[in-house]
Order: C-alpha cells, then structure tokens, then sequence
C-alpha cells in the first residue's frame, strides 16, 4: 500500500447504508482503511436528528442527521456520498444528491470533516469514476481505487443474490405471505420498520421483501409498469413489488412520512395493481406501535377473510 | 377536414400566453385556457391527490380538470428535475381513474435530453403542421417569455410606489396583450408601450427603500395565486420586491454549472432541482445588500427543504433576515399577512438603526 494511510472513515447507518453499505465498507476494507458505523437506529438517534434537520424534512432525513450527530468527533471524516444520478434518465431523489452538503451546513460549526464521493453520471462522474476519484482523493492509486470498487461491487451484487435466493426459498413455504414494500432504511431500521416486520413474523406469516429482488430485473420490470419513475430506487422498490406480488396473499406498502417519491409511486401501486389486498402504512414520529399493530392485525384478517379462513 | 385539437397546459402564472401563441401561431390548433386558479381548483386538485404530494401537484390537476370542462381534448404536462417529472404520469391516471377522455401529451415521456424528442411531442398537436413555422413560433413565445418576465419585474420592482395605481393597470392591459398577440411584432409592440406608460408615471420612490428578495420553488414563487399574492401585498407595504426566479433566467438564460461555482462557500455540489439557483439568488440579494429575504415553498416541497440549513447560514454569513414561508391548500390570507406585517416592522426597524 506504499505508505497510505486511510483515515478513520464514520459511516451513518442510515438512508442508503441500508442499499450501498455493503459496496462502501468492502470499498474501504480492500483499500485497507478503518471505518466506524453509527450506532443502530433509536428513538434517542430521531430525537437528537429531529432537532438537527429542518422541521419539514422527510423521517428518514432526521434519523440519518442523528446518526451524523452521533459520529461528530468520533471519526476524523464521516462519509456521506452524494448519489445524484446513473445518467439522464436514471436518478435519485433529490435528498440523495443534497445530503452531504445539507450535513456539511447544518454541523458547520462543529468541526467535523466530510467526505464524499460523487455519482453524478450527467457531470461526467459515473459510479465507478466517482469512486476511483474518490479513492484517488484518499491517497490511493487510481489502479488500486478501481481494484477496490470491482471488488465493492462484486460484494454487493452476491449480497443482493443471496438476499434474493433466500426469499425465493422462503416463498416457496406453504402459508401466508405478506410482501412489505418501503425503502431499505426504513424497513430495515431497527425503531422504524423492525417492529412491523416483528410483527408479522409472530404472526406467524411468511414476509417477503420488494427490496430483495436483483436490482435490474426490478428497474426492467418497473420501466415496463410505469415509464417515467425515474428515480433509481423507488423504481427498485416497485419493481420488487411487481415481481412478487404473485406469489403473496397482500401488500403492505411502509413509508417514512412525507416520502416524496413515495407519495407518488405508492398512489401508482394502489391505482394499478388490482385483485390483491394493498395497506398502506405511513410511519411519523409518534413513538408507541399500538396503532400499526391495530392496522397489521385488521389487515391480516382481511386476508384470511378472502382466502376462506374466516367466515 | 379533420378537427382541430383544443389544447391546454394547467395554469401556471400568466405564462399559458406563451402556450397559446405556440399552440395557435405555431401549430394551428386551438388553445383552451383553464379559468383562473381558484379556491374551487384547489379543492378539485386536493380531494383527488394523494395528500403528500406537493402542492403544485395539486393545483395542477385541478386546473386539468377545469380545462377538461371547459372543452379541452388535450391536455400537455410539462417535466422537470424534481418530482414534477412524474406529476405527469400520475395526473393522467388519476383523470382516467376519473372517468375523464382525453389525449394526454406528458413531455416527461419525451425527456431524453433531446430537443428533438421533445418536438415530437408536440408534432402530436397537429402532424400535419410545418415544421419550420413551429420552430418559429418556439422563437416567438420565448421571446415572449423574456418580455413577460422583464415587465413582471418592473413592476414588483416600482408598482409600490404608484399611489395612483395606473401601474397596476398598464401591466393588466400588458399581460391580456400579451393573450392577444399574434405575432412577433405585436409581442415587442405591448412591450415598448408599456414600457412608454410607466416611463409616463410619476413614482413617490424614497431615495433607500426597502428592497426584499424573493426565492422559492419553481411553481409557488411565479404563480401568484399559490404564493396568495405574496409579491403584490409587499409591494403595497411599499417595499421593492425583486423576484428572479422566472422562465427567462433559469431556463432561458442560465449557467447552472457557473453559479454553482459562485455559491462554493456554501455548497460543493447542486442539491438538486432548482437549489443551486435558488441559493446563488439569495446569496446575490444578501451580496447587493438587501434589506430581507423570503423563501417561498410549498408545503413538502423536497429540494427547497433541502437548502434552509443552507439559507440558515448565508443569514448568518451576511446578517440578513430570512422568513421562510410553507404553503399548503388551506393557508389563508390573514395568517399570511400577520408574518409578512411582522417581517415589515423588522426589517424596517433594522433599516432605521443601521441609518
């Protein structure tokens, strides 16, 4: 490694950790560096990032401000990538593209450092170039950094087999079978989608995931369903709905409130996707799950009620 | 002879003129205009919408409807860099879901960063029309467009300091010239004369009057009826309201690239959709010295949200007032006037001081 030194990189365990976190840690890992993630998500971690960001922002935006906040002089940098798109027509929310400069403004005066690394394929920066630049930025050679994103790459893409495989196993169960639909962060975070997945599991129903299903076989499936969903990963999410949405008895749709593109594509679902019971769930800051547990126990009886189970 | 099309674009502004003189001068179809936003296409827009959507989703789906009854077959949506690229898609469905007919034109659909694709789209209007003479009517309403805009400036700029109100009336005269015009040279003609009236008007212009910047999201901030007149109420105050978000500078004439460069001190990079614009107009009015600065957004507007720990520390920065303004489909005029009287006597009183 000649003499580099990678720096002690904190990483937020939130937003698109939960989609990319496999590439950027291998991405480290390879280039030999150190890297810390923040604590898992908590009703503390909401609070402290509902006081950080702005009032109207998104759920998710506030969870993740807490984990920066959690990191602050507890790594050298924190990384927050900037994803703004994988070209013209392939993009990602816009909260994506202004997270590292909105965390670099709203802890301005802590002293903190940031890095980034910017996927921006209309700028000339596509995601393997903006991770060799970024390598390069670190100290690196260009050959290693590209080394390192092959292998992050590959990391992810085996995760996200895997991911799929067991699903598929699992789908193959006889029972009932619920497919929860939301964003990685949201489902995957421990105080705002674990409880719901939680539930269903005591419930005793086989759960699937929209999100585990291979990335491009979704955005193909997805293209198909609604042409102009241009933003990458709600056009993951949708099209993981319509892949398993087959081979399931119901659909729970979660969202972190006020979800923009979920606000849109989840209405597309609802609209178009007929002969399958659809819940919506929209999750905010109220803490106490007594109210989600409500509308997953009504829902799960609806479900059986069409399948004969209850009459 | 095959019918001719009846088009429409929901309101936006006044600039459905420019539409008109493209659907009609360059296309050879009909233009049908929505009636003027109101409470009722609020409402239409909301109770069908799903309720997180921005507000500009709303009312635009409203205005459809209302164009829908009012006769247009066709109805054109327009893209963009933020959610509005999809507003398209779902508009026509929940219209469909309706029970509406209609041809459906969702220049999202043709957004491949092609001009070429895009007069596709509109060859739909009419295919048998000529080319050339659509390019030119393009021409045309962009040249429109800058005149529309220069002349909305100027009269936000000075309209407050026209006791006698001749001002408000040569710029409604201006704006239903602007309906009427047929051709490039009628377009220039309302210009000049109105520019030749408000020379004619005698201004009680203090010599340093309070000046306030307005930025905000793409829709709310130009059109009037969503931002519930938030320009012409200043003015009255006898404030200098300058806006400079409109069509001519960010679309026409812009360098988003460039003003990215310029607002480094406060972002690395674009946080997407029209932040960078936005920010380097609130960092030109804190740099020209204003004496205040109001963002205009609507409610759960993303991009816009994203930039107020942004526009926090440019406030800091250049200790200039900020009043961040969040419209939604029920906020009401009372309230409205409340913060902006209070956002007055603030700055007003900072104004004094610093004299």
């Amino acid at each position: 490694m000649g003499g580099n030194r990678m720096p002690a990189v904190g990483i937020p365990r939130a937003m698109l950790y939960y989609r990319y976190g496999t590439l950027w840690e291998k991405f480290f890992e390879v280039l030999g560096g150190t890297t810390g993630l923040s604590p898992p998500g908590s009703r503390g971690i909401l609070e402290t990032g509902t006081r950080l960001a702005p009032d109207e922002g998104c759920l998710s935006l506030k969870m993740f401000m807490g984990h920066v906040e959690a990191l602050v002089g507890r790594c050298e940098k924190i990384f927050i990538p900037r994803y703004s798109n994988y070209g013209f027509t392939e993009v990602f929310c816009t909260r994506y593209e202004g997270l590292y400069d909105q965390a670099r403004n709203i802890f301005r005066t802590s002293g903190q450092k940031f890095i980034t690394c910017n996927v921006d394929a209309q700028n000339g920066s596509p995601e393997p170039k903006g991770f060799e630049q970024f390598g390069v930025e670190l100290g690196f050679s260009a050959q290693e950094s590209r080394r390192a994103w092959r292998e992050a790459s590959k990391a992810l893409a085996q995760k996200q087999k895997a991911d799929e495989a067991a699903q598929r196993e699992l789908a193959g169960k006889p029972g009932m079978k619920v497919l929860v639909a939301g964003h990685s962060y949201v489902l995957s975070d421990p105080y705002l989608g674990k409880p719901i997945l939680d539930y269903l599991d005591a419930a005793g129903t086989i759960r699937l995931r929209a999100d585990a299903a291979e990335p491009e076989t979704a955005r193909k499936a997805c293209a198909q369903f609604s042409p102009t969903c241009r933003w990458i990963v709600s056009e993951e999410i949708v099209g993981g709905v319509l892949l398993w949405k087959d081979r399931v008895d119901g659909i729970i749709l979660v969202s972190a409130f006020p979800c923009g593109p979920d606000s849109m594509t989840n209405e597309l679902l609802i609209r178009r996707i007929k002969g399958i019971p659809v819940l919506s769930l929209m999750l905010d800051t109220q803490t106490g799950t007594a109210g989600i547990e409500t509308r997953l126990e009504s829902f799960l009886d609806i479900i059986r009620f069409q399948k004969g189970e209850m009459v | 002879m095959k019918q001719q099309r009846k088009v429409a674009l929901p309101r936006y502004g006044e600039y459905n003129c420019a539409l008109k003189y493209i659907v009609e001068q360059g296309f050879e179809a009909q233009c049908v205009l929505p009636p003027p936003l109101s409470r009722r296409t609020e409402d239409l827009g909301a109770r069908n919408s799903p309720d997180l959507v921005c507000t500009p989703f709303k009312t635009t789906l409203g205005s459809m409807i209302e164009a829908l009854e009012a006769g247009a077959d066709t109805i054109i949506m327009v893209h963009g860099a933020c959610r509005l690229n999809y507003f398209g898609e779902l508009q026509e469905q929940i219209l469909r879901d309706l029970g509406y007919s209609f041809e459906f034109i969702n220049l999202s659909l043709y957004n491949t960063g092609k001009m070429r694709d895009l007069l596709k789209a509109l060859k739909v209007i009419n295919p048998r029309c000529s080319m050339v003479k659509a390019a030119r009517a393009l021409y045309d309403a962009a040249q429109m467009v800058e005149h529309l805009d220069d002349t909305t400036s100027f009269y936000y700029e000075n309209c407050g300091f026209d006791p006698s109100g001749t001002y408000s009336k040569i710029y409604r005269n201006f704006i239903a010239d602007m309906y009427d015009a047929r051709n490039l040279s009628e377009i220039r003609e309302a210009y000049r004369s109105a520019n030749r009236a408000f020379a004619d008007v005698k201004l009680e212009k203090p010599r340093d009057p309070i000046r306030i910047g307005i930025i905000g999201d793409y829709y709310t901030v130009m059109d009037p009826f969503s931002n519930l007149e938030l320009e012409q109420k200043l003015a009255d105050m006898g404030v200098e309201v300058h806006r400079l978000m409109n069509i001519t500078n960010d679309m026409l004439r812009n360098s988003e690239k460039n003003k990215q460069a310029s607002v480094r001190a406060f972002t690395e990079y674009s946080m997407g959709a029209s932040s960078t614009t936005d920010i380097w107009q609130a960092q030109n009015f804190a740099e020209r010295a204003f004496d205040g600065l109001i963002q205009v957004k609507s409610a759960f507007c993303m991009p816009e949200t994203d930039i107020m720990p942004v526009l926090a520390n440019l406030s800091r920065d250049y200790k200039i007032p900020v009043l961040y303004l969040t419209y939604d489909s029920q906020t009401s005029d009372v309230g409205l006037m409340t913060r902006l009287e209070a956002f007055y006597d603030m700055v007003d009183m900072r104004k004094k001081v610093a004299r």
